[in-house]
């Protein structure tokens, strides 16, 4: 009935300070709300980022098996029609064939264990950022052969410097002889990732299928996406189709499950966050309403005098709540909408933090959606007439006497 | 059963209130007929128990023993719907404190219990229009509660309690807060309305002028009816 609703917000305009207040406190458990949330999927962007743009990709094809065993003899089947068909994907935006294999790397005063890997440098540019990351000398300049980039971590272990020359030992495909050769370090790199630093090193893509004894063939094709999403997408029909020949092609999610676990356990905990401000925003909305009723306590006495049923007593303080829900989420997503926009544009800096084994190497920025200014609203919207169920009953079931005799 | 001619009638009422374990007897065993038409007051010394009878009467609240027969219905077999309904359509109610609602206008005020029964805009219009003539406040339409003297808020009350047509109207001290031309001119304008409508008004009060103008007078004390007279009305 209209009517309640004019007097649920004139109601509400009676005492603009305390309404103020409390659509203040639940507008800015909203905004918080959508804050953490445009945080959370900045940070789940950010690491995401990290961890597949600085190598490992959105995706990649490799033989299946090789992921567990690293064994050297398996390379890619039919690596050539996989290549072919691979150009002719619209959704790809880049590829990038590599060779991964376990090595030791000796200089003159130490040796450590690595993953060495073969990359073409020219197609690797565009899907890692390894060029973007070299703090000492260069990213495959010229065309000698025998060039290795090493991460700063492991020149300090080898105590090795730019120029300094490494052998590299590794295990042939195959017989399983070991394969040795003389490297010139060329460049030296620093992702911020431990790992990575300390235990990883590129070399051409040819001279590690030499090393091998495999011919021309691969061990991975690297992938990126026009659309960033793909990389996530499992039902995408891509992971399919080049699923074939004894072939494995999953997505980032599958190479770092952990990452995903990591996702989940954030979004668990805005569901926590969630909760606590709305436990919080309840009672402040239950305390506004009950204030509200007991000044006003002879007018409900009087409605109900005068012939309203107590079901129009539960509407119209529903109403009140519903009005106040409004209030609050203009309130609350005007806040959360500018407190968005600031960080967007200063970006939080979390660089060189790691946390759950991904370095963070850019600034955190909010990542705003529209479904944060639809769903968490409608949620303190039906929340907030949810609580104020508890004071449009308690308003209603108060005897019309007892209600006058209260307030007179 | 009440005789047709009954707007009330009561039987052996009682009301117990028991607060902080002490049993308080409000009213103790009540029997009254009052009749269509009848302007009549019920007078006594504060706690005689007027407003609980009032109270009682109207079914604002129940009574811990008896019958109450209003316009033909015993109220005791009502459900809170059923008497919330009942109030709508039967009852009138002025309260001592005025008791309008302070964010609705007076045109708002005077209709709320039209729209309740579902009377159609224009014919509310029309019905505010003239019972707001009738008790010179026209023009006072846009006005909130707060914006009127006490006299022009109370008759206001008026004008709600009357302008759905109720079998009767119960004024709970209704002259308390006025001075005496103003609760003298309201008194005068319930009478006429009592005169030209034959509504039934019953008051509680302390007030002279208004048992000067009751036709009845009922007297209350500690719960009993002390005693009651028939008056010669000089208005």
């Amino acid at each position: 009935m209209m009517i309640y609703v004019k007097l649920a917000w004139r109601n509400l305009l009676r005492n603009k300070r305390r309404s103020f207040i409390a659509g203040t406190a639940i507008g800015i458990g909203l905004a918080a709300l959508i804050c953490v949330d445009a945080l959370l999927l900045g940070m789940e962007r950010n690491m995401i980022d990290s961890a597949t743009a600085s190598f490992m990709g959105q995706g990649r094809i490799q033989r299946k098996g090789f992921q567990d065993t690293q064994q050297a003899d398996l390379t890619i089947n039919r690596l050539d029609q996989v290549v072919a068909d691979l150009e002719q994907e619209s959704i790809l935006k880049h590829f990038t064939p590599r060779v991964l294999t376990f090595a030791m790397a000796s200089s003159p005063s130490n040796l450590s264990s690595i993953e060495l890997v073969g990359i073409d440098p020219a197609s690797e540019k565009p899907v890692s950022e390894i060029d973007e990351v070299i703090i000492e000398g260069s990213y495959f300049s010229g065309e000698n052969e025998r060039d290795i980039l090493i991460g700063d971590r492991l020149a300090e272990i080898l105590k090795t410097s730019l120029g300094d020359r490494l052998v590299v030992t590794v295990s042939e495909a195959g017989t399983g002889d070991l394969s040795q050769d003389l490297f010139r370090v060329s460049g030296i790199f620093r992702f911020d990732i431990s790992e990575m630093d300390r235990g990883m090193a590129f070399i051409r893509l040819v001279k590690a299928q030499e090393m091998l004894s495999i011919g021309r063939d691969v061990h991975e094709i690297a992938l990126v996406f026009s659309d960033t999403e793909s990389g996530s997408d499992a039902t995408l029909p891509f992971w399919q189709k080049y699923s074939r020949f004894s072939n494995e092609a999953v997505g980032w999610p599958l190479i770092m499950p952990q990452l995903k676990t990591v996702f989940e356990l954030s979004r668990f905990s805005t569901y926590i966050i969630g909760l606590i401000l709305f436990g919080v925003v309840a009672l402040g909305i239950i305390n506004t309403l009950f204030m509200s009723l007991h000044e006003r306590m002879f007018e409900f006495g009087v409605l109900r005098a005068v012939g309203t049923r107590p079901f129009s007593i539960v509407q119209l303080v529903t109403y009140e709540a519903g009005s106040l829900a409004v209030v609050s989420i203009v309130m609350g997503c005007i806040l959360g909408f500018a407190v968005n926009y600031i960080l967007a544009h200063t970006g939080i800096d979390y660089t060189g933090i790691e946390y759950s084994g991904v370095t963070f190497r850019k600034l955190l920025f909010p990542e705003l959606r529209i479904r944060q200014f639809i769903e968490y609203p409608l949620w303190v919207f039906f929340f907030t007439i949810l609580v104020g169920l508890y004071p449009a009953c308690y308003a209603a079931r108060m005897s019309p006497a007892a209600a006058m005799r209260r307030s007179l | 059963m009440s005789d047709h001619n009954d707007v009330i009638s009561v039987k052996g009422i009682t009301k117990v209130y028991s607060d902080n374990s002490v049993p308080v007897h409000a009213l103790q065993g009540i029997d009254l007929t009052i009749r269509y038409g009848e302007f009549t007051a019920i007078v006594g010394p504060s706690g005689s128990g007027k407003t609980t009878f009032l109270n009682i009467i109207s079914g604002l609240d129940s009574c811990s023993e008896g019958e109450v027969w209003l316009a033909g219905k015993l109220l005791s077999s009502m459900s809170g719907k059923e008497l919330s309904d009942f109030r709508r359509d039967s009852i009138g109610f002025i309260f001592q404190a005025y008791n309008l609602i302070p964010v609705l206008t007076v045109e708002e005020n005077v209709e709320y219990i039209m729209l309740l029964q579902g009377v159609p805009k224009v014919e509310r219009r029309r019905r505010v229009s003239d019972i707001l003539e009738m008790i010179d406040l026209a023009g006072y339409e846009k006005r909130l509660p707060p914006q009127l003297s006490g006299g022009q808020q109370q008759r206001v009350a008026v004008a709600r309690a009357m302008v759905s047509k109720p079998a009767i109207v119960l004024a709970d001290e209704p002259t308390a807060n006025l001075d005496s031309v103003t609760s003298g001119a309201l008194l005068d304008m319930m009478y006429e309305l009592n005169r030209k409508t034959g509504m039934s008004f019953v008051f509680s009060t302390h007030d002279e002028n208004v048992m000067g103008r009751a036709k009845r007078l009922i007297t209350l004390k500690d719960g009993r009816i002390a005693g009651e007279k028939q008056t010669t009305v000089t208005s």
